[in-house]
Parts: structure tokens; sequence; C-alpha cells
């Protein structure tokens, strides 16, 4: 099947700025892909490489095996659905449509089927002739998917398109640009810096910082199995705790944080002297005050978030860190009030030993890079 | 009354009389030149009754004076001309130096706007020894007249042409290239359109400007066949003046403000709210 990227060593430099440091990433054709990260990361200017609109410093960008990154973007047989659409102000919506086909093979006929296929496919039959002024922020979005799939592309590449949405239509169209990606079957590239939209729609994420991928596999690895500080708290909430790696036994280590010893079976249990885990609130067990055994840790409550399902509760452990903890809001009243002492626990397998970062990965260390690289 | 201009919650009135005067200061000349078009007399300063003579009356009228006639033919030539050359040129011109991004730009920039802010009279000056000195296959006429103007009114279609160019953004060029067109196609298909209500408004404020413009045609007139209404006017106001004078800059001063309003409208339907910077600074 048609539509595998492969970006190798790909850099982009503007002055003296690395937006894109040196990216190796693997597109398999046919997936729902994304690159995932904070603004300033490089997601952006890594897809208009792909699209040709940046012309990349050094590396390549194979597209079934052919290096395109020379190549001009109207030659390219990828599409883009842009941030804003750009859908053409002084064309109706079969214009912009059909705006592309004149430069592929076909007659007028075809072509007047093609746009209609298009916008059935997009669920717009009978808004040819609407300006887009006309039309609200979902309908804009789905001429500029129309506009870019009529032209059958192998890749479609597409930059943050839900942003400009509000929510409730985002979560519609999460689902829809989901389902029709699996109808096509085409490889589709996303770019985000919403962190449920990577998860609830990707076959794989790519989460970038600072130019580079920080790490990339399934939602469910780079969210359970984050390899990386920045990586576990850019997806999602999560907890982190320094504390010294004083014993390993196979496939678990002893951490010492605060006067108490935790184990903790995931991530790198292999690690000595101070060392970083972390742990996701909802993993995080509340019991009453007083229970005690293996990875429990007294605290308590400062403060209960409610979220209307839940509460996230931040309790101050014995050693001064807080830690959020998920509560369901199943009618146990007791726990979720603020000054009640609790005690957490935090079960072994849910404790992740973090691999010491190279650079301090925090977000913060993206902001110097131009809006223009986001 | 004391409460009625003093009052902090209320409107600022005392702007707004001073706002007032100042437009009947700046209109009530004008008002009273065109009035005495209508004049039934040949004095410019007795109303005498009104009439249309001056401007369609057998003898000494706009439509049937020759020397007027003349003026206001050449006038209206100059302006079609001017505006056939300078806004293409200015079109291009904005279009190389929005993507020039090399070294000099900004210089280049600057040089550009120069003409805006250069006294007329220096620029006239300068143009006639150009034409006789360095080009004087050229000499003056008709020619250099045309060029003159098309020298200073280019500015004007390149600060407006950018200022939309600017709100566009490449981001549908980029669209355009992505979907499969050649750079030709970038510019016919969509950026053109684009910019159409910006060229539209441009090349009637170069019209606008020619037809106003004193110095410069005048330095590089020729022959009494280059002569424009706002020379005649200047030449005969302190001869034999009659009504129709006024009614000639009648005429000139109906043309600019259609022109003007015609641009403003286009730019206002087409370009939305957004540059409605711009627009309003053509209503100046």
């Amino acid at each position: 099947m048609p539509g595998e990227i492969r970006l190798e060593e790909l850099t982009k430099r503007f002055l003296d700025v690395v937006a894109v440091d040196g990216i190796d990433i693997d597109m398999p054709a046919g997936e729902f892909f994304t690159m995932l990260g904070p603004s300033g990361c490089g997601k952006t200017t890594t897809l208009r490489m792909i699209a040709g609109f940046e012309r990349p410093t050094s590396g390549r960008i194979m597209l079934d095996g052919t290096d395109v990154a020379e190549v001009p973007p109207h030659k390219r047989n990828v599409n883009t659905v842009f941030q804003s659409y750009a859908l053409f102000p002084h064309l109706d919506v079969a214009g912009n449509v059909a705006f592309g086909l004149k430069y592929q093979r076909c007659t007028k006929e075809e072509r007047r089927q093609r746009v209609a296929e298009a916008l059935d496919l997009v669920r717009l039959s009978g808004f040819e002739q609407r300006k887009s002024s006309q039309l609200s922020g979902g309908q804009q979005q789905r001429v500029a998917l129309a506009r870019a799939l009529v032209l059958r592309p192998r890749v479609l590449l597409l930059d943050e398109p839900l942003g400009a949405l509000d929510a409730r239509l985002r979560k519609g169209l999460q689902v829809e640009l989901k389902a029709l990606q699996a109808e096509l079957g085409i490889t589709f590239v996303f770019v985000t810096h919403d962190q449920e939209e990577a998860l609830t729609m990707s076959d794989r994420v790519a989460v970038m910082n600072g130019g580079r991928v920080e790490q990339a596999g399934s939602p469910r690895e780079v969210y359970e199995e984050p390899q990386t500080e920045f990586v576990a708290d850019f997806l999602g909430v999560s907890n982190l705790l320094s504390g010294q790696a004083v014993a390993t036994e196979p496939g678990a280590c002893a951490l010492k944080i605060g006067d108490r010893v935790l184990r903790a079976a995931r991530g790198d249990t292999s690690a000595a002297g101070d060392a970083k885990a972390m742990i996701r609130p909802e993993r995080i067990a509340v019991e009453p005050h007083g229970v005690d055994g293996e990875n429990r840790i007294p605290g308590l409550v400062e403060r209960a978030v409610f979220l209307g399902n839940s509460f996230e509760l931040h309790v101050r452990i014995l050693g001064g860190d807080v830690l959020k903890a998920m509560v369901p809001n199943d009618g146990s009243p007791a726990m979720v009030e603020e000054g009640a002492a609790v005690t957490l626990y935090l079960p072994a397998d849910g404790l992740r030993v973090l691999a010491p970062s190279a650079a301090a990965n925090v977000p913060a260390a993206a902001e110097d890079v131009p809006a223009a690289a986001s | 009354m004391r409460s009625w201009f003093v009052n902090p919650w209320g409107r600022p009135r005392w702007l707004l009389l001073v706002t007032v005067l100042y437009i009947l200061w700046s209109i009530v000349p004008v008002a009273i030149a065109i009035m005495f078009a209508f004049n039934n007399g040949r004095s410019r300063t007795t109303w005498q009754g009104f009439s249309t003579r001056w401007f369609t009356g057998a003898t000494g009228s706009v439509l049937h004076d020759p020397a007027l006639q003349g003026a206001l033919k050449h006038t209206l030539f100059l302006a079609v001309i001017c505006v056939a050359i300078a806004t293409p040129l200015g079109v291009a011109l904005a279009l190389g130096l929005q993507r020039w991004r090399g070294p000099g730009a900004g210089t280049v920039n600057t040089v550009m706007l120069l003409p805006l802010v250069t006294p007329e009279i220096v620029m006239g000056v300068a143009l006639l020894l150009l034409f006789l000195k360095v080009f004087p296959g050229i000499g003056v006429g008709t020619p250099a007249q045309a060029i003159g103007q098309v020298t200073f009114t280019v500015s004007y279609v390149v600060v407006i042409v950018r200022g939309r160019l600017v709100s566009v953004g490449r981001e549908y060029e980029e669209a355009a290239a992505d979907l499969g067109a050649p750079p030709h196609d970038q510019l016919v298909r969509v950026l053109l359109p684009l910019l159409a209500p910006a060229i539209i408004a441009a090349a009637a404020v170069v019209f606008a400007l020619s037809i106003d413009d004193f110095v410069v045609t005048q330095y590089l007139s020729g022959d009494a066949s280059t002569v424009t209404v706002p020379m005649l006017l200047y030449s005969t106001a302190r001869a034999a003046p009659t009504p129709a004078l006024n009614a000639i800059a009648t005429v000139a001063l109906g043309i600019t403000l259609l022109t003007l309003a015609f641009a403003y409208l286009v730019y206002r339907r087409f370009a939305g709210g957004r540059e409605a910077a711009v627009a309003a600074a053509l209503e100046v």
C-alpha cells in the first residue's frame, strides 16, 4: 500500500534557531500518525517540510522510498488541510474542491463527478454554490478535507485542523476524521498539541519536544510507558516523585522517598542512586487513614477539585511532595474533604522509574523557538 | 451650559464643536466655488441667479470652449495612461518587495516610499532636468508628463497593494501549491483575485492623483495641447476668469470624488472588515 513516509535525520534551521533537530520518524502506510507536542516543538515545521513549504536544511523525506525533499510542493503527491483551512474566498465550495483537479488528467464530466463524490464523503452535498464565508467552522473544515481528498493523495497532512473549533464540534469531528481515515486507508499525518486528541485518534504518536522526538509508539505505549519525564508530563497528568533507588531485585526496585521505601515494578528498574518515578493519578488508590502495608504513604488532602464524575485530590504526603489522585464520585464523601487524613496506595505496577534524561526536557526549554516553527 | 460641555459621562462636546467648525471651515470655500459655477452671470463673486450656462452654454462653457475642452480631454487622457502603467507596475513591485527577504530589501522599501514624502516641486524640477539633459529624446510634452505622474503614483499602488498582501498572507498561495498549482497559477488563480479589491482601489487613487496633479504635470508640459485642468485653472485664474473655471473645477472635483468613492466601495465590498484601516486611509 503506498503512502509510507520515512524521515531521516531531518533538520530545519531558521537563521540560528534549530526548529527540527535531526529527527528520524517512520510513518507506516495507511496509519493515522500524530505528531504531538507543545508549541515550538517543531511539529508544524516537520509537517510543512513534508508538504514542501519548507526546504529541509539537511536530511531526507522518503515518500514510498523516493526522497522528495527537493520536490516543490505542487509536484508532491501529498495534500494538506490547513489550520485555518485556507479556503479560497473568491471561489464557492465546488470551485474550491475542483481547484486541484485542473492539474490531474480528467475530463469535465469526471471532474464534476469527483467533486460530487468528495462532497458526499464529507456530507456537504448541496453546498456546492456556497461561499466559504457562508459556512460554519465545521463545514469549512470539511470543505478543506474534501478539497484535499478529491485529489486522492497518498498522504494527507493535517495541521491542527480542529484547533479553531469549539469543544463539542471537535469531539464529533475527531470521531469522523478517524472513521474517514479507516475508510480511505490513506496515511494521515496529524499535528496537534492536544494530548487527548492524539490519544483518541492515532494509531501511532510521536511526542516531540525542542525539535526532537522524545518518544514514538502507540497511544497506549506513550501514555502507559513514558520513557522520559517530558512525555510523562505532557501526556496527561502525572505525579513525579524524586528519591533514591536503594535496592534492585529482578523486575522491580526499591525507591526511598522521604522516609518510606516504595517498590516500583515499571520502567528502568535497574536504576541506582538519584531516580525519578512517575505514577498516573488514576493509578493511585486513596484509602482511609491508618491502613498500612506495602507502598502506602500517609498524607493530608490539601485540595479537592470537583470534576463532575470524579474528584482530583491534591494530597501532601510525608516528606513534602504533593500527589494528585483521582477519586470517583461514588458517594464516599469522607475522604474528599479538604484537610482529611488519608493513606495513598501506590501500586508497584503503576509506579514507573524514569530513565534519566540526557537534557532537561522540560516544556519551557522550547519557548525560545519562534511561533513560525511551532 | 457648563454641564453640557463638561460632562465626563456625556459625549466629548468640545471635540465635537472643534470638529464641526473645522469641517465648515474646509468645506465652505469649496462649496462657494461650486456655487458660482452655477452663476447666471460673468461674476465669480456676485450671485446673479442659478444657471448651467457655464457647463453647457453655447459660448465659453466647459462643453463648447475649445481650451477648456482640450484641457479636460488631456487631463483624462493622462489619467488613463497613468493608471494603465502605474497599476501593473506597482502590483509587480509590491509582490516583489513582499517576497524579497534578502539584503537590501529594507533599503529598497524605503526608496519606494520616498516619492510619497519628496516635495513635488523637487521631483518636478528633477524630472524636468532629466528629460531635458539626460534623455533629450523624450523632452517635454505628453510622454514626459505621463512618465512623471507614473513615477510618483506608483508608490501609492505599492503601499495599498502591499497592505492587502500582508493581510492575505502566504497561506492561500501555499494551499494552491499544495493542490498542484505551479507558481504562475498560484498568482493568476489565487493571489490576483484576492488582491483585486486593492488593485482596483489603487487604480482609482492613481486616477484621482493624476487628475489633481499640478506641479509635476506643469513642469513637464510642452505646448498648449499639454495643458491640463489644474494648469488651466492656475494660468487663467489671474487673467480673465469667468465662472467657466469654477465649472471645470467642479467637473474635475466631481470626477475625483466619484473615483475615490468607487474605490472605497469596491474595497469595502470585497476586502471585508479586516482592512478597514487601509479603507479609511483611502477616504482622505
